[in-house]
C-alpha cells in the first residue's frame, strides 16, 4: 500500500507540470470549504484533532486513516466517492456530524470528497474502489423475522448489542474503536440514530461491509465461507430492523394520561399487562450544557413516557435503554475512561464516586396562570418546581421542590409518591404512582382536563453522571383525560336539528310565496 | 356541467373551494417547491382569511341589480321548482349534517398544548451588569471590528462557537445541531434574515452574555435554554463569537445608523 502511495504521489508531482488548472482549481475549492466548514472538529490536517474534538464522543473522522464506517465497498477496502458524498450529505445521525446536504453546494461537496482524499497517502489517484454488489431485500415476515432472530444468536449479536438489541451485551462496556476511545455499541431499538440509515437495506450494508474503524465486523466472509446463505444475513437484518418502531417516533408535546374505565385496576408496576393498551410518547433527551458543569457525552438520549389515572391516582411509566444498573464494577473502566476524556472539565477534579443511574420528573409546584411557567432548568425564586425523585439504589422515590439549579431540596416524611422500577436487558421502567390531590401544599395537584408542564432529568451512573452533569428535556405538557363531556353528544344533534328546521321553513316560505305570486 | 359554474353563483362558489385550498395546503406545500419554508396556518387564520373571502364575493354579487337576481336565480330555483325535487331534499340533509360534523369538530376534546407566544426580539437594555461591571450598550459596536487581525479573530471565534454553540445552533448556523430536538423553542437559525441580520452587534452580545435566563419580562414563559454565557466567556470572547457568526452566516450587522433613522 505504501509503496503504491509513493508512486501516486510521484504521479501526482509529475502531472503538475502539465498544468491541471482545473484540478488545482477543484482542490482550491475543496481546501476553502474544508477549512472553513469542517476543520474546528476534523482538523485543519484532517487528523480528527480540530479545537472541538474534545467535545464529542465519538470524535471526529481521522481522515489520514481513510477508515471510513460507512461504505458500500468490502471490509478493508477504501471507499467509493459516492460513498463520501453520501456520508457529507447524510452526516452522523446521534452524533455532532451534521447533514451537509443543503449547506454546501454541489460544487462544493464534489470538491470536498477530492480534498478529504488527499490528507491520506493510501487514496489511489484515478481508480475509484469496486463496491460490493449487495442485491435486494428479500420479503419479510414473522418467519424471517423468527430466522433473523435465531441467526442473530448464532452469529453472536447479542454480545455487544445485547438479548433485546439495547447495546447492553457482555462486551458492550469494553468495546473501543481503532483509534482507542469507548464506544457504545449501538442501540438497535433506535434505529434513527444508527448511521448510514436506518432501513433494512442499510443494516444489510452495515453487515456486507462492517463498520471499518469500530468493533464491528463485517459478515460477507461468513457467506463466502459458506457458513451463512445471503437469504440468512438478510433475514437478520430484518430482525434487526423489527428491534426499533416502524416510525421514527415524531415530537408530540402532550403526553395523554389515560382515563381508566370503572373497575380497572391502575397500574402500579411496570410489569402491568394495562401498560400496553397504551401508546409511548417519546421524549428527546440532550446533554445539559447550560449550567456549569456541562455534560457533552449523555448517555440517555430519550425516554418514552405511558400514563393513566383513574379519577383518584395517576400513574406514570418511563422507560428507556440503559445498558446497566449503576454503579456496575464492570462499567468502571468505561466510566473512568468517558470522565477522563470529555470536555470541557468543569466538574471538581476528584474521582467521581459510584454514582446511581437516576431519573427526575419535574412539575411546576402551582398549575402556572396563561403561558408563564417555570424556568425549564430547575425554575427560580419566583415560580418553584416540584420534583420526583427516583436512584437505582434505592427501593422509594422523594418529592422535592427547586427554585433554580442547585437548590434541589427533597422531604424525608410525608411521601406521597411511590415508586416500583427494574433494570432488564438493558432498559429501566420506572412507574411513579400518587393521589392526584395531595394535603401538601407543596405538591402539585393534578387536574384534569388541564395541560400539566412536565419535564426529564436522566443520569446514567456509571457513564461518569450526576449533579448537573446529565440529559434533561425542554417542558412538555402532561394531560388528564376527562370523562367525555355529554356536551359532545348533545351539542351536534341539537345543531343538526335547528339548521334542519331551519332549512325546512325557509325552503316552505320561498315555495309559499312563488305560489301566491303565481295566482295572483 | 360548465352551464352551473358560467353563473355568479357557480363562480362564488369555485372561487371559495379554490381560496380554501390555496390557504390550507397551498401555504403550506407550495413555497417548499421553490425551496421556501413553509408551514400550515393555524385555523382561527384559516376562518378569518375566508370570511374575508366570503365578503368580497357577497360585495361582488350584490354591485348592481342584475347579478344579484343571477345570483339568487340557481338557489330560488332549488328551492321551488318541481324539477329540481332532489337537489332540495338533498341540500336539506347535508347542511345539518355538515353542520353536526362542525359542532362536533369544536366540541370533542383535544389534546393540544396551548399556545406558546413570545416576543422573539424585546426591546434591549440600554446598559447590562457584565460579569459584574456595569456596561453601557446603545451606540456600542464590536470593538474587535477596530483592533488586531480580522482573521485571528475569526478563527477565535471560530473555536468559541465550536466548543460551545454547535450543539444546538449547529454547524450550518440554522439552528440544527444534534441538540436542537431537545429544546422548545428550538435554537435561532443565524442564517435567517430574522435573526443576527436585523439585529446590532451590540443586541446580540447582550443576548449572548445574558441568555434565556435575562430574558426581560416580554420574552416570557422563559423556555429559552441559551445559557448566560458571561458564566462561560469572556468579553473578547463573546465579541469574537458574534464576529465570527456573522461572517460564517455571510450577514452584515445591523448598524446604529440605521437604528437612528427608523426613530
Amino acid at each position: 500500500m505504501a509503496i503504491w502511495g509513493g508512486v501516486a504521489f510521484a504521479l501526482s508531482l509529475a502531472m503538475m507540470p502539465l498544468g491541471l488548472g482545473a484540478l488545482q482549481e477543484d482542490e482550491q475549492l475543496g481546501k476553502v470549504t474544508y477549512d472553513r466548514w469542517c476543520s474546528e472538529c476534523h482538523g485543519v490536517d484532517g487528523d480528527g484533532t480540530g479545537s472541538a474534538a474534545g467535545y464529542m464522543l465519538p470524535r471526529p473522522r481521522d481522515f489520514t486513516l481513510a477508515m471510513y464506517n460507512i461504505r458500500t465497498t468490502a471490509s478493508g477496502d477504501l471507499p467509493t466517492d459516492q460513498d463520501l458524498l453520501r456520508a457529507i450529505n447524510m452526516g452522523a445521525p446521534g452524533t455532532a456530524m451534521p447533514a451537509w446536504d443543503d449547506v454546501l453546494t454541489e460544487a462544493e461537496k464534489q470538491a470536498l470528497v477530492q480534498y478529504l482524499k488527499t490528507f491520506s497517502r493510501f487514496f489511489p489517484l484515478d481508480e475509484n474502489p469496486v463496491p460490493l454488489v449487495l442485491g435486494s431485500p428479500t420479503g419479510v415476515s414473522e418467519e424471517v423475522i423468527a430466522e433473523g432472530r435465531g441467526q442473530y444468536e448464532a452469529i453472536e449479536c447479542w454480545k455487544c448489542h445485547g438479548d433485546q438489541g439495547r447495546g447492553d451485551g457482555e462486551s458492550a462496556a469494553t468495546l473501543m474503536d481503532d483509534t482507542g476511545f469507548p464506544i457504545a455499541a449501538a442501540d438497535l431499538t433506535e434505529n434513527w440514530f444508527f448511521n448510514g440509515g436506518a432501513d433494512v437495506e442499510d443494516i444489510y450494508r452495515a453487515l456486507r461491509t462492517g463498520l471499518d474503524g469500530s468493533p464491528m465486523p463485517n459478515f460477507s466472509d461468513v457467506l463466502n465461507a459458506g457458513v451463512m446463505t445471503d437469504e440468512e444475513l438478510w433475514a437478520v437484518a430484518h430482525y434487526v430492523r423489527s428491534l426499533a418502531p416502524e416510525d421514527t417516533p415524531g415530537i408530540s408535546e402532550v403526553v395523554l394520561a389515560k382515563l381508566l374505565t370503572e373497575g380497572a385496576e391502575l397500574a402500579t408496576s411496570f410489569d402491568d399487562q394495562a401498560w400496553e393498551e397504551i401508546e409511548g410518547t417519546y421524549i428527546p433527551l440532550v446533554g445539559q450544557i447550560i449550567v456549569k458543569p456541562r455534560w457533552f457525552d449523555p448517555r440517555v438520549d430519550g425516554v418514552w413516557v405511558k400514563a393513566m389515572h383513574n379519577g383518584d391516582d395517576i400513574s406514570v411509566l418511563v422507560s428507556w435503554s440503559d445498558p446497566n444498573n449503576s454503579p456496575d464494577p464492570l462499567w468502571s473502566d468505561w466510566k473512568s475512561q468517558v470522565t477522563r476524556i470529555m470536555e470541557p472539565r468543569e466538574a471538581a477534579d476528584n474521582e467521581i464516586d459510584a454514582a446511581p443511574d437516576q431519573l427526575v420528573v419535574q412539575f411546576p409546584m402551582q398549575m402556572p396562570e396563561g403561558m408563564e411557567r417555570p424556568y425549564f432548568l430547575k425554575g427560580d425564586s419566583r415560580r418553584p418546581v416540584y420534583l420526583w425523585e427516583w436512584k437505582s439504589d434505592r427501593q422509594t422515590a422523594l418529592e422535592g421542590e427547586a427554585r433554580g439549579v442547585g437548590t434541589e431540596s427533597f422531604q424525608d416524611e410525608g411521601q406521597d409518591v411511590s415508586v416500583k422500577g427494574m433494570h432488564s436487558d438493558g432498559q429501566w421502567q420506572v412507574v411513579f404512582t400518587r393521589p392526584l390531590l395531595t394535603s401538601d401544599e407543596n405538591d402539585l395537584d393534578f387536574i384534569t382536563g388541564e395541560a400539566i408542564p412536565m419535564s426529564f432529568f436522566a443520569w446514567d451512573g456509571d457513564n461518569g453522571e450526576s449533579g448537573n452533569q446529565g440529559s434533561l428535556s425542554s417542558w412538555y405538557f402532561l394531560l388528564l383525560e376527562e370523562p367525555t363531556s355529554t356536551k359532545v353528544y348533545v351539542a351536534p344533534p341539537i345543531a343538526m336539528l335547528i339548521a334542519g328546521a331551519l332549512g325546512f321553513f325557509i325552503v316552505r316560505r320561498v315555495q309559499k310565496r312563488e305560489m301566491e305570486s303565481f295566482r295572483s | 356541467m360548465r352551464k352551473h359554474f358560467s353563473g355568479p353563483l357557480g363562480k362564488s362558489v369555485v372561487i371559495l373551494g379554490v381560496a380554501y385550498l390555496l390557504l390550507e395546503f397551498g401555504i403550506a406545500y407550495i413555497p417548499p417547491l421553490f425551496g421556501v419554508d413553509s408551514g400550515p396556518i393555524p385555523d382561527s387564520v384559516l376562518l378569518q382569511y375566508m370570511v374575508t373571502v366570503a365578503i368580497g364575493i357577497l360585495l361582488w354579487v350584490s354591485f348592481n341589480e342584475t347579478l344579484w337576481e343571477e345570483f339568487k336565480a340557481p338557489l330560488h330555483a332549488a328551492m321551488v321548482e318541481p324539477r329540481q325535487r332532489r337537489t332540495r331534499v338533498a341540500l336539506i340533509v347535508l347542511v345539518p349534517v355538515l353542520v353536526g360534523l362542525m359542532t362536533f369538530n369544536s366540541v370533542r376534546p383535544s389534546i393540544a398544548a396551548p399556545p406558546s407566544l413570545r416576543s422573539i426580539h424585546p426591546a434591549p437594555p440600554g446598559q447590562i451588569d457584565f460579569q459584574g461591571r456595569s456596561m453601557e450598550l446603545a451606540g456600542v459596536e464590536n470593538p474587535l471590528r477596530s483592533v488586531g487581525s480580522p482573521e485571528e479573530h475569526y478563527l477565535e471565534g471560530r473555536r468559541v462557537y465550536y466548543q460551545n454553540c454547535l450543539p444546538c445552533h449547529g454547524d450550518g448556523l440554522a439552528g440544527r445541531g444534534h441538540y436542537a430536538q431537545g429544546f422548545n423553542p428550538g435554537p435561532a437559525s443565524f442564517q435567517d434574515v430574522g435573526t443576527i441580520a436585523q439585529l446590532t452587534e451590540s443586541y446580540v452580545f447582550w443576548r449572548v452574555a445574558k441568555g434565556g435566563p435575562g430574558l426581560p419580562n416580554e420574552g416570557a414563559p422563559w423556555n429559552s435554554a441559551m445559557p448566560a454565557w458571561e458564566d462561560f466567556l469572556t468579553e473578547d470572547e463573546i465579541w469574537s463569537v458574534i464576529l465570527f457568526m456573522y461572517e460564517q452566516a455571510g450577514h452584515e450587522p445591523r448598524t446604529w445608523e440605521e437604528e437612528g433613522e427608523e426613530h
